[in-house]
């Protein structure tokens, strides 16, 4: 190994990269960009919607008074605002039809209820189409509606009983958080960011990691390489750095440009709410998200290039390798248990031990000796990954892009044979 | 004089200009002219980046020109360019085959796809893979074939409509000797059944051998048309390399010294020789 | 000779067997282990949540009462309520508060009196349940909690009152009962209906892109596209060829992925909701098969197109992001609420189809809307593909050349093409900057910083970049006399049919919530001086928002789009979206539209500075300053619109034409000899 060596061609790897508009775009603008606009569009969607849903007028039809006692009911309906009451629709027999067609809302009819000593007790039902939003609105409006008329009624006959105010309360039930909103912000940054970071340093490494090896077989430029002086562990060692740094830049630059994002639309749609909610992380958490992001890194940069590095077009390297991408979510969902923690046993299992390592930090709980196990377990698997490496590189037939471009060809007919 | 009648391609004043970031305006043809016959091989002699491809490349429809006109078996290339390149075939280093097809099929598709009478095109096939010895491997795809047998797939589906020009351009760059010799030997051939070939290189032995008349291209304008004996009568000089060497070096001296030295012999090299059918 | 393109098409795509059994076949596998897992995922919350018992304490002033009613609680009969099933734990502590906070106490149960901040009668008794929201647990203790709690309540409440007398229970009285009258079949078709064309347009993007990565694209990075362009099959044919197999492999890919659902929901992988009833018709489903055409052909067309600008397999990639944004979110307009057929929606490609889809399934088609969903489609499907044949007989697809003559030359001739590009450019910087920064710089940082930094500072950028022609580009020309007065009259008449405008715009195109209208007016004029706002609102808009859009913007669009009307429109679309928020979009293009007419009317800037300073004071200050009031979800009366229309109109007419006069073009070279 010559570090100077490796040095020199990290650089050449590095800066190559950088002018390549794939890996730019890809790594560097999408976060920086995409979210916001699509938060932006999100946002823009339900502020929308909430907009078009306060603005519908409800089309109802009317049958009949209710009991002259509580004719008020009626003149509230018709008192509200979004409410229209369709006096002109004069003929009942033709209400269902016009239901149907979305003519109307919602029939309202009043029907007498015998029940007990109850004088002028009755019943408010509605008919409206579940299909349509409007008419689903409409009977909210209705049920809200006779919601309040019901509590002012009972609260006038509580007062002719002479049921006092505090008696016919019983008790106030209230709801007290005694999170703090960091908390809260902790809670749904852990799990989105934690799952985020896994899926961008995954696809951070994926691109760079076939376009240094398949990619440069396509564009000829591999065997120019392996004429240099250099030792082909060296040649390798600074490809795989470099897939390495991008993969770790680009899940980190995502989940710092995510964060502040989510903190930019989510909050103010919180405190809309009444709800506070601040998006900030534990400082301890810094480094162990850093020393997440690069032992992934370094574990799916060497599991991807060994795979393609048996390709011989970006093409091909990029159907081997993403299966393997896909087969990343497994772990991830498994370890967005919000209940499952790390210990023995699930710091073993990888990538998800890394999740639930990042959702904890962030969270601000840190099991050292499981983040240490957790760490040393993809460790592991980089070094399994390195020496896998080592046997391949030592095939000449490699080099030249044997096997039919296919990492299982090889382990078939090279590993197991 | 030039039976003007018998021409089957005709080029006059073609002009193609490029913009391009790091050269700036190139003119890249730059007022070329002359006529091409049946039986004929006519040699495009140049450096690289002559203008030999983009010329012919304007002929064969895939780049427009920004000036002059030509046309091939009397079809403009602006006004009908798909009746010019069904009647031309058009083969070069940059023109690559489909990958995932076998030889056979990638003959039998450029056969159907340059408008072959349907009826006749799997007798065309025999004929070609008969011709070309491709029997063997007709069913193998063609990214697991050699470069000669590849070669010879690419020839194949040049000539596959029987077109009656064709034009090869720089068509043995790559390929070893025996594969180069191979072609030529195809070339021969067409001409030999009446083709009207043209053929651009910048490899002087095979101009040699192979060109009735040969046109010598430098930075887009044609410095010298006729038969070899005839450029070597102008220049002196026995080889063709001497040949075109004398006419680029006075070129360069024409444009380096002002108009001074001997610019009637080669200004509008066109005009000033004698341009002869074979 | 299609025929043979298309063949020839589908052949090379089935030999590329890895790329297809990555495409194809994976999905299928791993699509049911991902329900799996998520489904496993799920079921171990919910029974965790359910199996969980709940540490509880009790405490405060009125501890013991409250004992009482929590034990009445928990020992309340659930059968009947809809309460969820969950055990709890009493804990007896003397520290709950610590041990909540610790995370060993899920809830605590403080019983006491009212104090001020609850807003109740001094004499009721208060139970607060505390609770930490960061914790799942804690959460569902609470809300279970509440929910047995609440079930006393009534019970209480109904004895209280038939002791004093009152003969019946109270949830008897006034009942609110209701009554669904739409069919399964109609509720089925309102959510087939939403779901139908995003997931159709899902699939044919991902089956379609086999083949179209591949397509032009590959075709151009392998060396085979001259070989193509050199045959006798014409740019349309090699097109259709394409564009014919992209449908195919895309819709196959589609039938396939629909088949494999179909497998796992009859094996119970999948769960259907069980009221999902299906009922289609024969002519219903003719309608369906009708309206997917056009969708799969803008699709198809549209993949084609990207890999045709496209000038690798890689680069093709790239943009597939975007383009699968582009697509998918328009598909969702069906699940807007309110979002009838029968109005602008049908003319909008994909959101009409979309739209169209689900109105067809509820049964609520109609034909001359359903006409114009496909029409719109089909029409924008059809330009795509022109699109394409032009990207195919474009020369940098041959040539290494990498610019055409402008490009080459550069400077002021290069600037109308690139505007555009600079203005999104600046939008997405100008919207980072207020979405991040926003709340750091507040409303007198963000107008500065968008005014000084990225309108003026972007102009300045563009002038000196492309060496443009300062006095020309700003129309920095005195204009006539007659043009001040007709500021003065225009200014106040355009407002008053903004306003108007904005009426419309709000009832039939984008209701806006009140609340959102509110505090945005709050936070334009929260705690701003009245010279602050007349320098911050008014005086600094009019010239430096003038000079980025009705100088650079303006002046290059008008070169680039060669139509005055369509730059005039194009500039003001603009203008609108750097106004961010979707309400004020409209008006603000408007507005927007009115400038750039001055200008162009006019021949110079100065009378539009005027006429937006005018604006935004008449828009701002009186009402800021309480002079008068205009609610604007309201509008003013029909006379004020009426005298508006006549202001418009003399002011138009008094603005000198100049319209005709469009600055000269730059000299250049001659593109041919």
């Amino acid at each position: 190994m010559n570090w100077t060596q490796i040095g020199i061609l990290y650089r050449r790897e590095l800066r190559s990269a950088l002018r390549e508009r794939t890996i730019v775009v890809n790594g560097i603008l999408i976060p920086i960009f995409m979210y916001p606009i699509m938060l932006w569009a999100v946002f823009t969607g339900m502020t929308f919607v909430q907009g078009i849903n306060d603005g519908f007028v409800s089309r109802l039809a009317v049958d009949g008074p209710p009991p002259a006692a509580h004719s008020m009911l009626l003149d509230t309906i018709r008192g509200h605002e979004r409410i229209q009451v369709r006096e002109d629709a004069a003929d009942p027999s033709v209400w269902d039809a016009q239901l149907a067609a979305g003519e109307l809302d919602a029939i309202v009819s009043f029907r007498p209820i015998d029940a007990g000593a109850l004088d002028d007790n009755f019943a408010v039902a509605v008919l409206y189409d579940r299909a349509e939003e409007r008419s689903r609105q409409a009977r909210e409006r209705v049920r809200r509606l006779v919601d309040d008329y019901r509590t002012d009624w009972i609260a006038g006959r509580a007062e002719s009983l002479d049921v006092d105010e505090a008696e016919r309360t019983v008790f106030v039930l209230v709801g007290e958080n005694v999170s703090s909103s960091e908390d809260i912000g902790q809670l749904l940054l852990g799990q989105m960011l934690s799952f985020f970071l896994v899926i961008m340093v995954a696809l951070g490494c994926f691109i760079p990691s076939v376009d240094t090896t398949a990619g440069e077989r396509e564009r000829s430029t591999w065997e120019t390489l392996m004429t240099v002086s250099a030792s082909r562990s060296s040649i390798v060692t600074a490809k795989y750095l470099y897939v390495v740094t991008l993969g770790m830049v680009a899940g980190l630059l995502n989940v710092v440009a995510m964060m502040i994002s989510m903190g930019a639309i989510v909050r103010p749609l919180l405190q809309a709410n009444d709800e506070a909610i601040a998006f900030s992380i534990p400082l301890m958490a810094a480094p162990v998200m850093l020393a997440g992001a690069t032992a992934l890194a370094l574990f799916f940069g060497a599991a991807m290039m060994i795979l393609a590095a048996f390709a011989r077009s970006f093409k091909d390297g990029q159907a081997m390798v993403t299966p393997v991408y896909w087969l990343v979510f497994i772990p991830i969902l498994l370890g967005d248990q919000t209940d499952v923690n790390l210990s023995l046993g699930t710091a073993l299992i990888p990538i998800a031990n890394i999740t639930m390592m990042i959702r904890d930090a962030i969270q601000g709980v840190f099991l050292w000796q499981w983040i240490g196990l957790t760490l040393a377990v993809t460790m592991a698997l980089v070094v399994a990954c390195l020496l896998l490496a080592r046997q391949i590189l030592k095939f000449e037939d490699f080099l030249m892009g044997s096997f039919d471009g296919s990492f299982w060809r090889f382990a078939k007919e090279k590993l197991f044979a | 004089m030039t039976d003007m009648s018998q021409a089957t391609v005709r080029v006059s004043d073609l002009r193609k200009t490029f913009y391009d970031e790091s050269r700036g305006e190139v003119h890249a043809v730059d007022g070329l002219s002359f006529d091409c016959h049946p039986g004929e091989v006519f040699g495009l002699l140049g450096a690289n980046g002559a203008g030999k491809t983009t010329t012919l490349r304007m002929l064969s429809t895939v780049l427009k020109p920004s000036g002059g006109t030509a046309s091939v078996m009397g079809h403009d290339i602006e006004r009908d360019p798909e009746a010019v390149r069904r009647s031309l075939g058009f083969y070069s280093a940059s023109t690559a085959l489909y990958p995932r097809l076998t030889a056979r099929e990638t003959i039998e598709f450029f056969t159907r796809i340059n408008g072959y009478p349907a009826e006749r095109v799997q007798q065309r096939v025999e004929e070609l893979v008969d011709r070309f010895g491709i029997a063997e491997y007709q069913k193998g795809r063609v990214d697991k074939l050699s470069s000669g047998m590849k070669q010879k797939v690419s020839i194949a589906r040049t000539m596959a409509h029987d077109p009656p020009v064709l034009i090869f351009d720089e068509p043995t760059v790559g390929l070893d000797v025996m594969n180069a010799l191979a072609m030529v030997k195809v070339i021969r051939e067409l001409k030999e059944e009446g083709k009207t070939i043209i053929f651009s290189s910048h490899i002087m032995s095979e101009v040699e051998k192979l060109c009735d008349r040969i046109g010598i291209v430098h930075r887009g304008k044609l410095l010298a048309l006729g038969t070899l004996d005839e450029l070597r009568a102008v220049t002196g000089e026995h080889y063709l390399e001497d040949v075109f060497l004398d006419y680029v070096k006075r070129a360069e001296g024409i444009v380096g010294e002002a108009e001074i030295g001997p610019a009637g012999a080669l200004h509008a090299a066109g005009d000033e020789l004698p341009d002869r059918s074979p | 000779m299609t025929g043979t393109l298309f063949r020839n098409e589908l052949r090379m795509v089935f030999r590329d067997t890895r790329t297809v059994l990555i495409a194809v076949v994976a999905p299928l596998v791993l699509f049911p282990l991902f329900i799996f897992i998520t489904n496993f995922v799920e079921e171990r919350e919910s029974a965790r949540l359910d199996s969980a018992t709940y540490e509880f304490a009790v405490t405060g002033e009125r501890s013991a009462w409250a004992d009482d009613i929590v034990r009445t609680a928990l020992n309340l009969d659930t059968a009947g309520l809809a309460i969820a099933p969950a055990s709890f734990d009493r804990v007896m502590t003397q520290n709950a508060d610590s041990l909540l906070e610790a995370g060993d106490l899920h809830v605590l149960v403080v019983g006491r009196d009212a104090v001020p901040g609850d807003s109740v009668a001094a004499d009721v008794p208060v139970l607060e349940l505390r609770f930490r929201a960061s914790s799942d647990f804690s959460r569902n203790a609470r809300n279970r909690m509440e929910e047995r709690l609440l079930a006393v309540r009534t019970q209480l409440r109904d004895s209280v009152f038939q002791a004093a007398g009152f003969p019946v229970a109270l949830d008897e009285v006034v009942v609110f009962e209701s009554d669904n009258v739409a069919s399964a079949e109609k509720e089925a078709g309102s959510f087939l209906g939403g779901v139908l064309v995003p997931f159709l347009i899902l699939l044919m993007l991902s089956g379609g892109s086999i083949v179209a990565a591949d397509s032009i694209s590959g075709e151009k990075e392998r060396g085979t596209l001259e070989t193509l362009l050199t045959t006798a099959s014409s740019r349309r044919d090699i097109v259709n060829a394409k564009l014919g197999a992209i449908m195919a492999v895309g819709l196959a890919v589609g039938l396939v992925n629909i088949a494999n659902i179909g497998v796992y929901i009859g094996l119970g992988i999948l769960d259907l909701p069980e009221t999902l009833r299906i009922g289609i018709g024969v002519d219903t489903l003719l309608i369906l098969l009708l309206l997917t055409i056009p969708l799969v052909v803008m699709v198809g067309a549209a993949l084609l197109l990207l890999s045709g600008v496209s000038n690798s397999y890689k680069e093709y990639q790239i943009y597939f992001l975007p383009l699968f944004l582009v697509f998918l979110l328009p598909s969702m307009a069906a699940f807007l609420p309110g979002v009838e057929l029968s109005s602008a929606i049908a003319f909008v490609p994909i959101s009409g189809l979309a739209v169209a889809t689900r109105a067809l399934l509820m049964g609520d088609w109609h034909w001359i809307w359903g006409a114009i969903a496909l029409g719109s489609t089909g029409a924008a499907g059809w330009l795509l593909l022109q699109r394409t044949e032009a990207a195919l007989s474009n020369e940098r697809l041959i040539t290494s050349a990498g610019a055409d003559e402008v490009e080459f030359r550069g400077g002021a001739a290069l600037f109308p093409r690139e505007v555009l590009t600079w203005f999104v450019g600046f939008w997405v910087v100008f919207f980072v900057v207020s979405l991040w920064f926003g709340e750091a710089l507040g409303v007198r940082g963000q107008v500065l910083v968008n005014l000084w930094v990225i309108f003026l500072g972007g102009s300045i950028l563009l002038i000196r970049r492309y060496g443009l022609d300062v006095r020309e580009t700003l129309q920095l020309y005195a204009p006539h006399w007659r043009a001040w007065p007709a500021v003065i009259i225009g200014a106040p008449s355009a407002l008053v049919l903004a306003i108007g405008l904005f009426g419309l715009v709000n009832r039939y195109l984008f209701p806006v919530p009140e609340s959102l209208l509110e505090s945005f007016g709050q936070s334009l004029t929260a705690d701003i001086s009245l010279w602050q706002l007349i320098i911050f609102v008014t005086i600094m808009p009019g010239v430096l928002e003038e000079i980025a859009f009705r100088g650079v913007l303006l002046s290059g669009l008008r070169k680039h789009l060669k139509k005055p009307w369509l730059a005039v429109l194009v500039s003001a679309a603009i203008f609108g979206v750097f106004h961010v928020s979707l309400f004020r979009i409209v008006p603000t293009a408007f507005l927007g539209v009115v400038l750039a007419l001055v200008v162009v009317r006019t021949g110079s800037i100065f009378p539009a500075m005027l006429w937006h300073f005018l604006n935004n004071f008449l828009a701002v200050v009186p009402q800021e300053m309480g002079w008068i009031v205009i609610d604007q979800m309201e509008g003013v009366g029909t006379v004020w619109y009426a005298l508006a229309v006549v202001g418009a109109t003399a002011s138009w007419l008094m603005m000198a034409n100049r319209s005709g006069q469009l600055p000269p073009e730059p000299a250049g070279r001659p593109t041919k000899p």
